[in-house]
């Protein structure tokens, strides 16, 4: 089964919609992204997209789904680094590096567009503005590593689960893919766990404390937030390690 | 090794609370908690909520029953001989 969480319709450029948030572009620089990002292909769920050890072959940008930056044990057991969402770029210079220290694979199916290492470099030369937004962009994501080290570290069970639902929400609202509070999350239990360094017990469980308390509700992988300000009290959530405001604040 | 088995109620915030001590050498090393209606198709099936020393911090698989948890309990102590 091949499933893409839809966008609605008329969405905007999750891409172009991403950086804007970062920095102000000029008409050139969203013709020249719209360029770009035209050339989607389908990947379905579970499925690398790099491997770690490959040699790095450009950029991958997500335009559609969700994929995950993981690692593994020997023995299988998979942490999960990062979530990219539509509008990521995954490892913008990663170019300059001889091997992945790390995988990137689809959790759900994706639409993605492979960027060559030329179009990166050819990017960063002629569009300063756009180099800017990737550039921050790389920092949010070196930011939200931290976030996630801390949730994964100190953060509470249902607190762990609630802050990954409090960020996910925000970023998918930058892009347009958040409505009426609702958003697809197409993750098994087993996701959820990996990504948050619980047991799919305890993420049951939490996820049940969350429903029961009136907080989410989440069926056929479609997440609405009930009450957002008690989410983000549950979590402990401060949003400002995404910089999503920081276009319109310079 | 012999193990023991003591029935309990255990507080573990959910609807999760029928549990077993699980005792060895007298000595307690695990709480096996039973998974309630909520966690659907691994209903009925044991988990181990805490170990402790030798299954301390170690990746534990549901159990289906009892036997299979103590089973697994004792792959991971040490050899009496």
């Amino acid at each position: 089964m091949t499933r893409i969480s839809s966008p609605p319709a008329g969405a905007p450029n999750p891409f172009i919609r991403k950086l804007e948030a970062f920095t102000a572009l000029s008409d050139e620089d969203r013709v020249m992204l719209e360029r770009i990002s035209a050339e989607t292909y389908v990947v379905g769920p579970d499925a690398d997209l790099v491997r770690e050890g490959d040699k790095p072959d450009g950029v991958y940008l997500i335009m559609e789904g969700m994929a995950c930056r993981h690692k593994r044990l020997e023995d299988g057991a998979r942490q999960i680094m990062a979530y990219l969402v539509p509008g990521d770029l995954c490892d913008l210079d990663v170019a300059l590096l001889s091997r992945m220290d790390h995988s990137i694979s689809t959790l759900s199916a994706c639409k993605v567009v492979h960027l060559e290492p030329e179009t990166v470099a050819t990017i960063l030369e002629r569009h300063p503005a756009v180099a800017r937004g990737l550039r921050i962009g790389t920092l949010v994501d070196e930011a939200t590593l931290r976030e996630w080290l801390l949730n994964v570290g100190r953060r509470s069970s249902t607190a762990r689960i609630a802050h990954l639902f409090c960020e996910v929400f925000e970023r998918l609202a930058v892009v347009g893919r958040v409505r009426e509070d609702s958003f697809a999350l197409i993750l098994t239990q087993a996701d959820l766990a990996d990504t948050t360094g619980l047991s799919t017990v305890l993420v049951t469980r939490s996820l049940q404390e969350l429903r029961n308390g009136g907080v989410i509700d989440l069926r056929d992988s479609e997440l609405k937030i009930l009450d957002l300000p008690r989410l983000r009290k549950i979590a402990g959530f401060k949003a400002n390690y995404l910089h999503l405001g920081d276009a319109t604040a310079a | 090794m012999n193990l023991r088995l003591q029935p309990v109620q255990v507080a573990t915030g959910s609807d999760d609370q029928e549990s077993r001590l699980v005792f060895a050498s007298g000595l307690l090393i695990a709480i096996l908690v039973c998974l309630s209606a909520q966690h659907e198709a691994e209903a009925g099936k044991w988990y181990l909520e805490v170990g402790f020393g030798r299954i301390h911090d170690v990746a534990a698989p549901l159990f289906s029953d009892l036997d299979e948890a103590q089973a697994w309990i004792r792959d991971q102590l040490p050899d009496p001989s």
